[in-house]
């Protein structure tokens, strides 16, 4: 229909004004960089994407624990008394980074506190406990393996120190919550 | 980028859906063109057709793994372009832009026609929104009616009053003879 020749005998009529138009039309040059860049940049949304979706169910098993043992209060009162050996904490402490050396020992005192804690609460509740934290524990590590492709990213950097402080935050709250009081006894 | 060249296009779209770049970008080199001149056509204004193009390359890099093989891939590459015209013809602006001096248009390819080139494209980037996009797809890119409507989203029977409606109003401001 349009690869009708115009012809020249007789003013042009539209369609062999529409036949004359090229089809085809050459982009600038630049245009496949940008497109390059555009997917480069969409594939980097989608892991991040995929990453916040992690974060976010590290953050939701946080708040499982944290309803389970507000749930749970009997579990503290037939807690036994065990020896802590973390001096209290109020809060999670704020460290610069999650490889300084008194976090870590912090960190792995705290680890063992809740470890200690956690074999002293009911099945049902610890089962629910475990598998909040290997969430966070999974997110934690996707991010990881993300970081290691891109070292200098700000917001994998940023992610990473978020699931390390989730997981210290879930120790805390587990330990807090199993306290042993002698005033229930 | 060192990658090989695939004579077949179905060899380049399986190597680009295995994230091959360099297939995808011979895949590119090889339709841009028509797809930038389609955006182009269809939005009237070289800028919107640029991002266009860009927006549908990226789309079709993003879903190469579903396409069938059914269709000719100019065909599914086509599909994209159109539909990323539309969404973006609703979003913005873009509205009144084809009504200004149409920048950067190509002039037609025979001037030996004896038409005056650049005013057919100003006037096919002057016509309605709905009338130019059915008269570039019917009338310049040689779909059916029924391929038209269905791409456009519209009826076959609103396809070609529109088609109707930018045949007339071409007519008059090119001042041709009426069929």
């Amino acid at each position: 229909m349009n690869d009708r020749p115009p012809r020249h005998d007789r003013p042009p009529s539209l369609d062999d004004l529409l036949a004359a138009i090229p089809r085809n039309v050459e982009p600038p040059a630049r245009l496949w960089r940008e497109i390059v860049f555009g997917i480069a940049r969409r594939q980097r949304q989608t892991r991040y994407l995929a990453l916040a979706a992690s974060m976010a169910c590290a953050v939701l098993a946080a708040a499982v624990i944290w309803a389970v043992l507000r749930a749970a209060p009997e579990s503290r009162a037939r807690l036994p008394l065990v020896a802590t050996r973390t001096a209290p904490l109020a809060t999670a402490p704020s460290f610069a980074e999650p490889g300084d050396a008194k976090y870590l020992a912090t960190r792995a005192s705290l680890q063992a506190t809740f470890r200690e804690r956690l074999a002293l609460l009911d099945p049902t509740t610890r089962t629910r406990i475990e598998a909040s934290l290997a969430v966070i524990q999974r997110a934690h590590e996707d991010i990881r393996r993300a970081l290691a492709a891109a070292p200098a990213d700000p917001l994998l950097q940023q992610l990473f120190e978020s699931t390390w402080h989730e997981e210290f935050d879930l120790y805390v709250h587990v330990v807090h919550a199993t306290q042993p009081t002698a005033a229930k006894t | 980028m060192g990658s090989l060249h695939y004579s077949q296009p179905a060899g380049r779209i399986t190597a680009a859906v295995a994230g091959d770049l360099a297939a995808f970008e011979q895949l590119y080199r090889e339709f841009a063109p028509r797809i930038f001149g389609l955006c182009l056509r269809l939005t009237g204004q070289r800028e919107s057709a640029e991002d266009c193009t860009q927006e549908a390359f990226i789309a079709a890099w993003r879903a190469l793994a579903r396409f069938e093989h059914r269709s000719e891939f100019s065909t599914w590459l086509q599909q994209i372009a159109i539909r990323t015209v539309l969404q973006g013809r609703r979003g913005l602006r873009a509205a009144r832009e084809v009504a200004a001096p149409v920048a950067g248009l190509p002039e037609v390819a025979d001037p030996g026609s004896g038409a005056p080139p650049l005013d057919v494209e100003r006037a096919i980037a002057g016509l309605p929104d709905g009338a130019r996009h059915v008269l570039v797809l019917v009338g310049i890119y040689g779909f059916s009616h029924a391929e038209a409507a269905a791409a456009l989203g519209v009826s076959e029977g609103t396809c070609k009053s529109q088609l109707h409606r930018a045949r007339g109003l071409l007519t008059a401001a090119l001042e041709l003879e009426p069929p």
